[in-house]
Order: C-alpha cells, then sequence, then structure tokens
C-alpha cells in the first residue's frame, strides 16, 4: 500500500448532507476534507446557468420545519431569499415532497438558484472536485480511500454523504470487517432511492407566461412537476420550465436516448400548458438516476460505525432523518457530525 | 394559568391554547386534548389524550384515581409497540410489560401509564420491521446496535416531563429497572421520590429468561431462535430472573 497522509476527516460526496457534516465539524475546529466526483458541489440542489440565467434542475425550492434547518436557509449570505416560493401552485398531483406543503413547513428559494444554500455551506470547506472515491479499506492509520486516480487517501473518520445505492456499493469491502457495516449494506439494500428525468427548456421571449410557479399535475403518467423557473428570477431573458417526470415512468426510460424521452414529455407537458410549450428554444436534460428517497423509506438517524483502532464510517443523507429532500439531507449531516464531536470532541 | 383545575375534565379547558416553550432538545410541547372514562379488562382508568404542538403526534396517558396534585404516583412510561402491544409478538416482551403496568397500577389508590406514540421507539413500524428482516438474516447485535440502537429517548423523556407537569403530577416513582432513567426524567424537573422495579410474572413465552443466559452480545434467544429485544426504556425483568443477568445498561 502507498504511503499517504492521514486526515482527520474525510467526507465524501458535496451534496448538502455531506457539506452539513463537513461545515459543522469545521466549526467545531475539526479539519474535513471533502471529496466530490463532480465538477460542482451541491449534489441534487443543482442550479444550471443558461446564458447567465439560473435554472434549478435538482431540488426547485428549499423547504422544511425544523427550526435549526429553517433558521440555516434563511441565513445564507450572497443570496436572495424568495420567501414562500411557489406561491402560485396549480394541480391536485402529489409534489416529490407532500410535506412541503403541510401548514408549518416553510418555504423557499433564492434568485441566485437553489446552489446558493450548499455553495454557502461550501465557503470555508476544503472541496476536492472531480475526485471519485472507488473503494474502501480498512488500514492501520484509517480508512482508506483509494481513488479513480489510483491515489489513495486516508481517514481516521469518513463520512459517506450519497444517493443510498451508491454508499451501499462503497460499503461492499467493508463487509468482512465489521458486522454493523454489512447491516448497514443489507439496510441500504432495502430501501433504494427514486429516478427523475428531468426536462430544461427555455422560450423566446413574447412566449405567454404560464399562471402557475409549480404545476403539480394530477393526469399525467409521465410528469411529476413543472416548475416555472424563471418566475424565481429578477429580469429573467428567457422564460424557462424544468420538467421533472414521475418516478415509475423515469425508471422504465432510464435507458432510452435523452432526446427520446425528452419528446416525449414536451409533448405531455404541451398537452397539460398550452401547445406552445412543446416548441422550446433551447432545451437541456438531466438524468437523476436517484433522484429522492421514497417517504416511506427514511430513516430516523445517521449511521455511525466504529471500525478497527478507534476509526469511525459515518453515513449521512436524505435517508437518514426525516422530512424528505433538503431538510432531511442537512439534518442528517449536521446530527452525524454533532454525534462525533460528543465523542471525539477537537 | 388562570382556569382552575379541579378535575382531569377542566385540564381540557386550561391547555385549549396551551404553547410552551417546549420540553428537551427537541422543545416538545403538549396539551391536553379529551379526558374520557376507560373501563379496561385490567381495570378501571381514565385515559387522557395529549397533542404534541410540534410535531402533531398524539400521545396518550391512562390514568388510576385523582393524580391532580398528588405526590409519589407510580408511573410507567411505555412507548408504542404495534407488534407487541396490539399483536402479541413474541420478538419483544412489550405486551407483557405493558400489562402488568396496567395491573400493577390498577392495584394501587392511584397510577399512571404514559403511553408514548414513538413506535420502536422512535424508528418507525417500517423501520423496525427492516429491523427484524435484518435479524431474520442473522445479523443480530447489528440489529440493535443499527436500527434500534439509536432510539431517541431524551425526546420521550421529555415528552414523558411534559405530560407529568400538564397532569399537575407533583412527583412520582418511576415503574423501571433502569436507575438511570430516574436521572433522565429529574433532569426535565420532574420529582422522582423513587423506583418500582418492574417485574413481569413467568409465563410459557418468558420462561427462557429463567433458565438461558444472555448470549455473547447480550441478547437473550427464546425458544424460536430470535433474539428478543428490549423495545421499552429498561430491561425485561422476570420475576425470579437473577439479578446478575439484568442491570447492565
Amino acid at each position: 500500500m502507498t504511503a499517504h497522509e492521514v486526515r482527520d476527516v474525510i467526507v465524501v460526496g458535496a451534496g448538502v448532507a455531506g457539506l452539513a457534516a463537513a461545515h459543522r465539524l469545521k466549526e467545531a475546529g475539526r479539519a474535513p476534507l471533502v471529496l466530490t466526483s463532480g465538477r460542482g458541489i451541491g449534489g441534487r440542489c443543482a442550479t444550471w446557468r443558461l446564458d447567465g440565467q439560473p435554472v434549478d434542475y435538482g431540488v426547485g425550492f428549499l423547504h422544511g420545519v425544523d427550526p435549526e434547518l429553517v433558521a440555516a436557509i434563511h441565513s445564507v449570505g450572497d443570496a436572495t431569499p424568495i420567501p414562500g416560493w411557489p406561491r402560485h401552485v396549480e394541480g391536485r398531483g402529489t409534489p416529490c415532497q407532500p410535506r412541503a406543503f403541510a401548514p408549518q413547513s416553510a418555504r423557499l428559494a433564492y434568485a441566485e438558484g437553489v446552489s446558493a444554500f450548499p455553495k454557502w455551506l461550501a465557503r470555508d470547506l476544503e472541496v476536492r472536485r472531480q475526485t471519485t472515491v472507488e473503494r474502501l479499506a480498512l488500514g492501520d492509520a484509517g480508512i482508506v480511500l483509494t481513488l479513480a486516480s489510483g491515489e489513495q487517501l486516508c481517514g481516521r473518520d469518513v463520512i459517506l454523504a450519497m444517493a443510498g445505492p451508491q454508499a451501499e456499493t462503497l460499503l461492499v469491502p467493508l463487509v468482512e470487517d465489521s458486522d454493523e457495516v454489512d447491516a448497514a449494506r443489507r439496510l441500504l439494500a432495502m430501501l433504494g432511492a427514486l429516478p427523475s428525468l428531468t426536462v430544461m427548456a427555455a422560450y423566446d421571449p413574447g412566449t405567454p407566461e404560464p399562471p402557475f410557479e409549480m404545476l403539480y399535475p394530477e393526469d399525467s403518467a409521465l410528469l411529476q412537476t413543472v416548475a416555472h423557473d424563471s418566475s424565481k428570477r429578477k429580469a429573467p431573458r428567457a422564460l424557462v420550465l424544468v420538467l421533472q417526470a414521475l418516478p415509475r415512468w423515469s425508471r422504465a426510460h432510464l435507458d432510452t436516448p435523452p432526446e427520446t424521452w425528452e419528446r416525449m414529455l414536451l409533448d405531455e407537458a404541451g398537452r397539460l400548458i398550452a401547445p406552445w410549450v412543446r416548441a422550446p428554444s433551447v432545451t437541456r436534460t438531466h438524468r437523476w438516476k436517484w433522484a429522492r428517497v421514497d417517504a416511506g423509506c427514511e430513516l430516523s438517524q445517521p449511521l455511525l460505525i466504529p471500525l478497527g483502532a478507534g476509526f469511525r464510517l459515518g453515513v449521512a443523507g436524505e435517508l437518514f432523518a426525516p422530512g424528505g429532500g433538503v431538510e432531511a439531507a442537512w439534518l442528517s449531516g449536521h446530527r452525524l457530525a454533532g454525534r462525533m464531536l460528543e465523542s471525539r470532541p477537537s | 394559568m388562570t382556569v382552575p383545575v379541579t378535575s382531569l375534565q377542566d385540564l381540557v379547558e386550561r391547555d385549549r391554547d396551551h404553547e410552551c416553550e417546549g420540553f428537551g432538545s427537541a422543545k416538545v410541547c403538549v396539551r391536553v386534548v379529551g379526558v374520557a372514562e376507560l373501563p379496561t379488562r385490567f381495570g378501571a382508568f381514565r385515559i387522557v389524550g395529549f397533542w404534541n404542538n410540534r410535531d402533531a403526534k398524539e400521545h396518550i396517558a391512562i390514568i388510576k384515581g385523582d393524580v391532580l396534585g398528588a405526590d409519589a404516583v407510580p408511573a410507567r412510561l411505555h412507548s408504542e409497540c404495534l407488534t407487541g402491544d396490539v399483536l402479541g409478538s413474541l420478538r419483544c416482551d412489550c405486551r407483557d410489560q405493558l400489562i402488568m403496568a396496567l395491573k400493577k397500577i390498577s392495584a394501587e389508590p392511584y397510577g399512571v401509564v404514559l403511553y408514548l406514540r414513538q413506535e420502536g421507539r422512535g424508528i418507525g413500524l417500517l423501520n423496525k420491521i427492516r429491523a427484524y428482516s435484518l435479524q431474520d438474516q442473522g445479523l443480530d447485535t447489528v440489529e440493535a446496535n443499527l436500527a434500534l440502537g439509536f432510539r431517541d429517548d431524551e425526546r420521550d423523556y421529555a415528552i414523558a416531563a411534559h405530560m407529568l407537569q400538564s397532569l399537575t403530577i407533583r412527583s412520582v416513582q418511576l415503574m423501571t429497572n433502569n436507575p438511570k432513567k430516574v436521572g433522565a426524567l429529574e433532569s426535565y424537573g420532574i420529582d422522582v421520590r423513587g423506583r418500582l422495579p418492574h417485574l413481569i410474572p413467568p409465563n410459557p413465552h418468558n420462561r427462557f429468561y429463567l433458565e438461558t443466559k444472555a448470549n455473547r452480545s447480550g441478547h437473550f434467544i427464546d425458544f424460536g431462535g430470535k433474539p428478543r429485544l428490549t423495545e421499552q426504556h429498561d430491561l425485561v425483568m422476570v420475576d425470579g430472573m437473577p439479578d446478575a443477568l439484568v442491570e447492565k445498561e
């Protein structure tokens, strides 16, 4: 095994869960290193720039009831909150997160895009991008991470903060070392995740504005939501809609070429809204293989598993707290960091 | 408190717009919303329904006698367990423990069972079933550690403390086998005047506690080959069981 630097804490995954954990650890004086395979950060809290205009193509807005989470999403610097978005909701279909519309739930978007939240969490963190972890192993000095580049890193504490099926894969080599890891892996295998095929569609100036901010169609076998994304922007140049497909339909079309399902989703949105919706000037697609957690699958707590000589493996993410979505992701990371600090303060 | 409280029924009027800072880190706040007679096969009780203002959960107190303003009230905390309480599951001892608590307070001048709607002690029914499924795959210690190991005792005790305060109970005798639980309740300002061991009588289903030793992980394996789990707040004590097997939490 090649020599490698031993880090205090390594967080794998730069979505909201991983960043929330790293942010809390850093505030408490620990030195977390965050790794992400992507070029950007934020995971499903994702914002694309269309000629500079933000387009949220994962999470459409943030919501929650937990007082700490609500405080956190309202205290994001460098961002213009749009409290209450979406206010104009149409359709009687099921939202991705029905609890978003519970009476106590606070809702919020940002004019700069939802990725403002993860960016704010990451502002003081050391994040290595385009760094894919391929394998975990238990070493003498800590948990050894083998990267796709062949390089090895080692952490005394390692946090996996990613979609459940991804974490499950990374846990496999550690099953021999720990019954707890074996149980965690089997537990994750029972839970799974729901996919969502997503189309971002921009329209020429002069296109009529749809009357809604969010549409939850009640009579579609394809579409779960249509977000009127440009209604979140200050002086948008283009009208932008974001179409997100239902889990079942998405799963059936995951391996279909994107141009095929893009056409089907645009046609369906045209049927539901107006014919002009079928003919955008610019489109972009994204295949969320693990878009979200089914509400029946949520666990109550993040996992913290002792391994070897005082090393610890944490697992956080949307699965590991109540509430779903960004709220659960943030809470799981925040709570996991809290537990790690309780048992081993800096 | 401007509404005079002379009967349990008065608590409903008193609490109509109750909202306080809440107890514990979860800031739990409950209010009394209904009181009724509850004749049971274990005795005549009254049932007091509580609504949790913060997470919309329902909890109940099962009450014997006049507990308003009373001292040294025998009190048992019970976490909801659908599989044990209702279905008579033998994967836990919840039903025996609940029935024993009801029988005991029925025999006292007064007493209370706080029935907390925290299925699987907060992990939820579906995750409890997943935990059992892991156990079926041969993972017993892990199952407890991982799936049932992160139970939110702190929250349970916060809810219980608020319920006792709402009932104007001055002090309690806690029915538990775990001395540490006394302090948990005291930390919320409840005056605990003592501890009553919660022994359940031997029966054909729990006889193995008297005959076998705990396995290496501290769990008892029952005659069906399934580890028996403690889903309540304290370890199981069957009358006649050696003490050495008990207080290890």
